[in-house]
């Protein structure tokens, strides 16, 4: 994962934590600038859905502004603000699974076609059939996830694509770091018999790509 | 070989969170363990394939919070509430001010007027006409209009009656002259028109028994006439008809005798003959 400006400035919001936890407002907007992509993608990852992991993104933004001032220690902002974005994926998760209900999303994935994606991802190469693969094994790759438990997903994710350590993740779930590697294994372990099993090896990828 | 690392111990090695002395046994571990190294290869191969997902752009919407902190005192409801009805209170205080509102109750009337109430302009001690009077009044006029009336009735009543005779006598006497001339003219009239009546009426009998015996003698006569134009029809056609037959008798007799001779004729020659073929055939 090549770090962007927006990385960066993450890596070093402590300042703008400090100033947040004070009660600014204009810092507790950067903070939300700077983190919603991050657990937007977290959501998106969790769900496979635009609309709930926008829901969840966005309760825990809310959150994270009434509460940031009762933040104890700085240094543990980003495994604090995934805590709130799991509970709330969970809760999520909860009420989706009672109401039933079956997002437009999946009847019509207007999301793949209509993704900002497209656009930004001009940048990536030049290729559209190229680009067109990556954007399909993408896809492939997060149904894959989603086959997946909710606990080993989470730890995938949060390892895999958030960057979290595993102490941090232990910290996000409140759970010994053990249980953490060993979620971390049997997850790993299950997505390399899912791809196996979807015909999806490096062998086959590097061809494609 | 007795060290035999962990899932735990895998994993923080898979992703670069060992160091020192662990770090060092699981590699050593791994190199004589063929198995578990392809097994983590493999799990590095999948970390490889996830790589190619890639985060999703998005904009990060506005968050909104409702600040109940900064709700004041005057923003409360229950305030709001009492300090508009308060003011709408004030604003009908002030409309009924400018229009000179008044309300008053006086003797059971409640009363709501703009601007001072009239002064009443009847004064009930002011003397006036009295009952008696008025009824004198109103009497006197019914009497005077009750003469007029009773005069002008009866003048025209006079009047009527006047005329009314005069017309009576005029008619009677117009009456009497007509059944005076009717009567003497119906006399003489009525002989001659007896008398003319008897005469028609005997001219007319004897026209009548003129008129009848004449048709009837010529109605016999014709009769007659037509009777025997019939029977000479008749006779006519009766010989006629036998004339016809004794045609018809006549010729069937010749037609007869014509056939006679020629059968005569036939057997005469058929007499002669049969010699001959008789003859002939033998």
């Amino acid at each position: 994962m090549t770090e962007t400006l927006l990385d960066i400035a993450m890596m070093h919001s402590d300042t703008l934590v400090t100033r947040a936890k004070q009660g600014d407002k204009n810092a507790q907007g950067k903070l939300v600038q700077l983190w919603y992509k991050r657990i937007y993608n977290f959501s998106y990852k969790f769900f496979l859905d635009h609309d709930l992991a926008m829901e969840a993104s966005q309760k825990t933004f809310i959150s994270m502004c009434r509460n940031i001032e009762g933040l104890q220690d700085i240094a543990r902002f980003k495994s604090w603000i995934y805590k709130i974005a799991v509970n709330y994926c969970r809760e999520e998760a909860r009420k989706t699974k009672n109401s039933k209900s079956i997002s437009i999303d999946k009847v019509y994935n207007v999301e793949t076609e209509e993704s900002p994606q497209w656009e930004n991802s001009s940048i990536r190469n030049d290729n559209p059939e190229k680009q067109y693969q990556q954007t399909e094994l993408s896809d492939i790759l997060q149904k894959s996830l989603m086959e997946l438990s909710a606990e080993q997903r989470e730890v995938v994710i949060m390892k895999e694509f958030e960057g979290l350590k595993f102490r941090e993740i232990a910290e996000v779930l409140n759970i010994s770091e053990n249980t953490v590697k060993s979620r971390m294994y049997y997850g790993l372990d299950g997505l390399k018999k899912i791809l196996e099993r979807r015909n999806i090896t490096r062998e086959t990828i590097s061809y494609e790509l | 070989m007795s060290y035999k690392p962990d899932e735990s111990a895998l994993m923080a090695y898979l992703y670069g969170e060992l160091q020192g002395e662990e770090k060092r046994n699981v590699e050593k571990y791994l190199a004589e363990n063929p198995e578990a190294m392809r097994n983590i290869q493999e799990m590095m191969g999948v970390r490889k394939i996830l790589s190619v997902v890639e985060d999703k752009e998005v904009i990060a919407p506005p968050i909104v919070l409702d600040d109940f902190k900064q709700r004041y005192f005057w923003n409360t409801p229950y305030l709001k509430t009492v300090i508009s009805i308060a003011a709408s209170l004030m604003l009908l205080l002030v409309a009924g001010k400018v229009l000179d509102l008044r309300i008053s109750v006086v003797d059971n009337v409640a009363q709501l007027s703009f601007g001072a109430p009239a002064v009443k302009a009847v004064d009930p001690a002011q003397p006036g006409l009295t009952a008696q009077q008025v009824q004198d009044m109103i009497n006197n006029s019914v009497q005077s209009n009750n003469q007029i009336v009773q005069a002008s009735w009866s003048e025209s009543q006079k009047k009527i009656d006047a005329s009314i005779r005069n017309n009576m006598a005029m008619n009677s006497n117009k009456f009497n002259d007509l059944v005076k001339e009717a009567s003497k003219a119906s006399e003489a009239q009525i002989s001659g028109y007896v008398a003319s009546l008897k005469n028609e009426n005997q001219q007319l009998v004897k026209d009548y028994f003129k008129l009848t015996s004449n048709e009837q003698q010529k109605y016999i006569e014709s009769l007659l006439v037509d009777f025997a134009k019939y029977m000479n029809q008749q006779r006519t056609s009766d010989l006629e008809a036998i004339q016809m037959r004794m045609v018809n008798m006549e010729q069937n007799t010749t037609l007869l005798k014509e056939e006679t001779e020629q059968i005569l004729a036939s057997i005469i020659s058929n007499s002669n003959t049969p010699v001959n073929t008789n003859t002939k055939s033998y």
